[in-house]
């Protein structure tokens, strides 16, 4: 009876949830009939899973808590995710190089002259030369990057705004040349425009317009643009001083405007346009009528690149009449 | 208008990270849930958390398309939580001892959902503080089991897939947890008349 009990006892667990077969199932209630002490069994579990039901009591956090947490969490990705290639390849040349560094540390030792080259037994002029030969290589690009003032560097503690702007007409030859004004709003304490500038396609940089400082708007009128740059440089430490820029045009443009999180000179030294790091994004519209000068200002919004193209898609229709779809990897 | 799950996951996938958040909205309360009732401590849970949605984040292109994302995601987090029990060489004695309360407030709500909550009797609050304890004092192993079948309504096969076990291991632990929660709260069990 006892084997039979056992037998029995291991599947209670089961046959309370229901989840036996029929057979195993008449099996139990075959049992239980004749047996007190199964039964009892099966009553007591029954009793603990109406407890567990009735009184356990779950965790839950505070809605602070989750926003702190939302927030900690963005920090982190932002700082963690080595999304462009060159940070890719940093991070694998890394791996490989510290690899292969443990195996030559390995073969040395081992090998005949591993009491002259040993690098355990002569770790610190190992360790002055590494050191060495990485300020010979570090040096010179900080000090290039430092000294980088027109761009900026973040050495410096400086951030950029720097928008680019493409325009598209639905005629593929427009008769009209637009023009543009960029608006820059102080609503972020510490963003201090100090300098401004134009860099056309054609490679040409324009002087820079005159700037009334009692005005947030420069205009752009001197020149009909195709496409272009405007940089701007803007004094401030950290991510929120990012400032507002809006384009008002004449024609039908598409315009964005980010920051990069690096330097724009280490930027273009790794062969990247300042522009297509994953970093903030404002897309801006004009009207439809010429004339009209409706300005269509979007929130900032943290985009990938790859998103951006589908975030154009998010737009009001009525508001574009774009020939073209923008494609990101044009950028 | 709000995007459907698979869709954040393919934006996702995509490298758009703007599509993590709705997914972190989603399903932060269950990750942590999940965290804190297998670590027992906030701070730990808030750990592993992180470590959970950062994963997501990483390896979503991992993540088989047409499979069901929540199984997904309770495989990472559950097996976040136990790794995360498991690396913790000293564990600690219970939860409500180990949370800082200035800075956790959300342990401080656990304790007072158990023990200071105005509508119930203080002898259901005793009750209430039993059984959760009682569960909170099975091995880590067992108390996973319990918590994804009675608490988030998993099926076995679920649980196997997430614990990476036979369906077979999950009904014993399952067999044998319930054996010690009865034990462990022999005193209740024998005084309820249900």
């Amino acid at each position: 009876m006892r084997s039979k009990c056992d037998k029995i006892e291991r599947l209670l667990s089961d046959y309370i949830d229901g989840t036996l077969s029929e057979r195993q199932t008449a099996d139990v209630e075959l049992h239980l009939r004749s047996c007190g002490s199964c039964k009892r069994e099966v009553v007591d579990l029954k009793k603990t899973n109406h407890l567990l039901e009735n009184f356990y009591v779950e965790p839950v956090a505070s809605d602070a808590y989750y926003a702190r947490f939302t927030m900690r969490l963005q920090q982190r990705i932002e700082q963690s995710a080595p999304t462009a290639l060159y940070q890719r390849f940093f991070a694998v040349a890394t791996r490989l190089g510290w690899s292969l560094l443990t195996q030559l540390h390995r073969r040395i030792d081992d090998s005949r002259l591993g009491g002259l080259l040993s690098i355990r037994q002569h770790a610190f002029p190992y360790y002055i030369f590494g050191l060495t030969l990485t300020m010979l290589v570090v040096a010179p690009l900080l000090l290039i990057q430092v000294s980088t003032h027109d761009d900026g560097t973040h050495v410096l503690g400086r951030l950029y705004a720097a928008a680019k702007i493409r325009f598209f007409s639905a005629d593929s030859s427009p008769s009209v040349q637009p023009t543009a004004a960029l608006v820059i709003k102080q609503d972020k304490a510490g963003a201090q425009p100090t300098d401004i500038r134009r860099n056309v396609s054609s490679g040409r940089t324009t002087e820079p317009p005159v700037i009334d400082s009692g005005s947030d708007v420069w205009l752009f009128t001197d020149e009909p643009m195709t496409e272009g740059y405007i940089f701007t440089t803007l004094q401030g430490n950290d991510s929120d001083t990012v400032p507002n820029v809006a384009l008002d045009i004449d024609s039908e443009l598409l315009a964005y405007a980010e920051i990069p999180t690096q330097g724009a000179f280490w930027a273009r030294l790794t062969g990247r346009d300042v522009l297509t790091e994953n970093r903030y994004a404002l897309l801006l519209l004009q009207g439809m009528d010429a004339g009209q000068h409706a300005l269509q200002q979007y929130e900032r919004k943290r985009i990938g690149l790859k998103g951006f193209s589908q975030k154009l898609l998010d737009v009001p229709l009525e508001t574009l009449s774009v020939s073209e779809v923008y494609d990101s990897r044009e950028l | 208008m709000e995007k459907t799950e698979a869709l954040l996951i393919a934006d996702l996938c995509e490298g758009d990270e703007t599509a993590l958040a709705p997914l972190v909205e989603k399903y932060k309360r269950m990750v942590y849930r999940l965290a804190m009732q297998i670590t027992k401590n906030h701070a730990d849970a808030d750990d592993v958390m992180q470590e959970v949605f950062i994963k997501v984040y990483r390896s979503i292109r991992t993540f088989r398309k047409g499979a069901a994302f929540e199984t997904w995601l309770y495989r990472i987090a559950v097996n976040e939580a136990l790794n995360f029990v498991k690396r913790r060489k000293r564990q600690r004695e219970s939860a409500l001892e180990a949370a800082s309360e200035a800075e956790y407030e959300a342990i401080t709500r656990y304790r007072a959902q158990i023990a200071n909550d105005p509508h119930v009797h203080a002898e259901k609050a005793e009750l209430r503080h039993h059984v959760t304890e009682a569960v909170n004092n099975l091995p880590p192993k067992h108390r996973t089991v319990v918590i994804l079948h009675e608490f988030e309504a998993l099926t076995h096969a679920e649980i196997a897939s997430i614990l990476n076990c036979s369906e077979g291991t999950v009904r014993s632990r399952l067999h044998y947890a319930r054996k010690k929660l009865r034990t462990m709260l022999k005193s209740y069990v024998d005084a309820s008349d249900v």
